[in-house]
């Protein structure tokens, strides 16, 4: 994916160096999205799949009982609850904090690149 | 029964004095499909919560949870992980590249006639598999909350639908969802708190308790759903099929911007996800206090397990307490059936009169007022239909219907929804092989399993979705590979991913 994105988002003739600018931090933009994103998602895919595979094939091991009558299943399914409510707080941090002004970023030099045309 | 009756002619008045006052504010298209984009974050959030919790969750998890123990509990949980899929990847990027549908995401990016087509078959589908076990629901629960018939029920909730959409398009029927959002919340408050008092407020003792009475199985996984890959399809279908659900991608539309859209998320997951919480420890005290026996007897899917539980909790039954109670949570189901169709059928007029008649038929030559007009009558043909259908499959068991409405979300529109954001090469073969295929294998499966088959089932799976996911995607990939390269299409993609990611451009 990388390559064809590189010889497709190389600066074209004629393009100013705004333009340039834009792309690049377009580029940024989303490079920063994907190794943040990618392992967010991992994460959260192989904490519930992980979860229903477990309650499908480890029976025993989620019957397992912990805490008086609470089992490995039920604190697996807590934990569940707050690992995406973590990810969610997580996510908007980041997002707000990095996301957000790269996003600027590139929309301020695109308009310079509209308004040099 | 009657004071079921009063209390929701109350909310009832409420719902009708909101939709007046929305059609006075809805002229526009963009009014009727996304109320104008001027909803803030909370509002939004409100609204997701009362869009995306149906029936099935208000009543359907806690009788699970009762019947069935750790199964319910992880019912219960899927619906809020699903939210990290769409807070991550979907929520924020559909807000910058679309204006009111699915439809529109794709035709910004393939610009082909075709694609739409394909984008148009996949929310109808997925929109009607949904909206028919709504209706057939919305029959059979009032009908046992309230005493009247089933075609009463079904002619009463559809044309509650119409009227909220066909006046007060997407206002009135955010505020239909935001009003239904807070009246669970509060009753689910409520019942917690009371039930909490039962055990001296510690949660423990609701699976000390459990356990005594029903033995150790009962809170051990694998007792309503038997073969493990139906764990996983389930786990699966809601962490995938929520963000190909083209009634929640509407509520994105609603909100002015990304961040808006990303804020009203997180105050869904709050939301909803406490009440998920909450529905797990009413089904473990339902079992408890009410008693399964009890639960079958009132009804067989543990439908019932929460007004029960309210009632007995209110003082029991024959009690002022216990009926109030009762009448209250019976009340707020009814709602709660409400707010969900009314979504949906906005969703399905988005992909008939704005996706299929303005811009497949019309290719976009139309005036502002013609589109409203079409849209509003729309709704009023879609729920029609709707009422025709619920009245159609009385007895028939639509369960499946659910599975399958998530299933095709999952399989057909999530991956042609994610491949159009994020990969360059996707082209229309693609939408149509990934549509095509994620369809047809879901359907097919599901057909051909214990979910519609019975004993005779020539497929294992109730639940298709973990063999029907990567079939679609692999539908997407081969159709994106056999029909050869769409320079033009490659060429647009930087403007697309532009908008995707900064919304500009975007309306």
């Amino acid at each position: 994916m990388t390559a064809s994105a590189v010889s497709t988002d190389a600066p074209r003739q004629g393009e100013t160096g705004a333009a340039t600018a834009a792309h690049a931090t377009l580029r940024t933009l989303i490079a920063a999205k994907r190794s943040f994103l990618v392992p967010m998602t991992v994460i959260f895919l192989v904490g519930y799949i992980g979860l229903t595979a477990l309650a499908g094939f480890a029976k025993g091991f989620m019957a397992h009982k912990v805490i008086g009558a609470v089992n490995v299943g039920f604190v697996l399914i807590a934990a569940n609850y707050l690992l995406a409510w973590i990810l969610a707080i997580i996510y908007v941090r980041v997002a707000n904090a990095i996301f957000d002004p790269l996003a600027k970023k590139a929309l301020a030099a695109m308009n310079e690149t509209e308004g040099s045309r | 029964m009657s004071i079921t009756l009063g209390i929701f002619a109350v909310i009832l008045a409420i719902t009708l004095a909101i939709t007046y006052w929305a059609a006075r504010r809805t002229s526009t298209t963009s009014e009727f499909y996304a109320a104008a984009n001027k909803l803030t974050a909370a509002q939004n959030g409100f609204a997701l919560a009362g869009d995306w919790c149906s029936a099935a969750a208000f009543l359907g998890f806690s009788g699970l949870t009762a019947l069935y123990g750790m199964d319910g509990a992880l019912y219960a949980l899927g619906p809020l992980m699903a939210f990290c899929t769409v807070l991550f990847l979907i929520a924020e990027p559909l807000r910058n590249s679309g204006k009111y549908t699915l439809g529109d995401v794709i035709r910004a990016r393939m610009q082909t006639r075709t694609s739409l087509l394909a984008v148009i078959s996949g929310t109808i589908v997925v929109n009607f598999a949904y909206l028919m076990p709504q209706m057939a629901g919305a029959g059979v629960l009032v009908k046992l909350l309230t005493g009247i018939s089933y075609n009463s029920a079904v002619i009463f909730v559809g044309a509650s639908m119409i009227v909220y959409v066909a006046f007060g398009g997407m206002l009135a029927t955010t505020w239909v969802q935001i009003v239904k959002a807070i009246l669970m919340l509060a009753a689910g408050a409520l019942v917690l708190l009371l039930a909490l008092a039962t055990v001296h407020f510690d949660p423990l003792n609701f699976f000390q308790d459990a356990e005594a009475r029903y033995g150790p199985q009962f809170l051990s996984p694998g007792n309503y759903l038997k073969n493990p890959f139906d764990q996983i399809s389930l786990g699966l279908g809601f962490v995938l099929g929520l963000a190909g659900l083209p009634h929640v991608m509407t509520r994105f539309y609603t909100v002015p911007d990304a961040k808006t859209a990303r804020r009203s998320v997180v105050w869904v997951m709050f939301l909803a996800g406490a009440f998920f919480v909450a529905t797990t420890l009413f089904g473990l005290a339902a079992a408890n206090l009410v008693g399964q026996d009890v639960i079958r007897a009132a009804d067989k899917g543990g439908n019932l397990t929460l007004p029960l539980l309210a009632q007995i909790l209110g003082g029991g039954e024959g009690t002022p307490g216990g009926e109030i109670m009762l009448g209250f949570v019976s009340a707020i189901a009814v709602a709660t059936i409400l707010a969900v169709v009314s979504g949906l059928t906005l969703s399905t007029s988005g992909a008939i009169a704005h996706d299929f008649y303005v811009n497949w038929i019309k290719r976009g030559q139309i005036e502002e007022h013609e589109e409203v007009w079409v849209a509003r009558l729309s709704t009023v043909v879609i729920g029609v239909l709707a009422i025709a259908l619920g009245i159609l499959v009385q007895g028939v068991n639509v369960a499946v219907l659910v599975i399958l409405a998530i299933c095709v979300a999952a399989s057909a529109n999530f991956p042609v929804l994610i491949l159009s954001l994020f990969w360059r090469r996707f082209n229309t073969g693609g939408v149509v092989g990934g549509m095509l295929v994620g369809l047809v294998s879901s359907v097919v499966l599901a057909m051909i399993g214990p979910g519609v088959r019975g004993a005779d089932a020539i497929w294992p799976l109730v639940n298709p979705t973990v063999v029907s996911v990567p079939l679609g995607f692999l539908g997407a990939i081969l159709g994106t590979l056999l029909t050869g390269r769409d320079r033009a299409n490659e060429e647009r993609f930087e403007g697309f991913s532009r908008q995707v990611h900064t919304g500009l451009a975007a309306e």
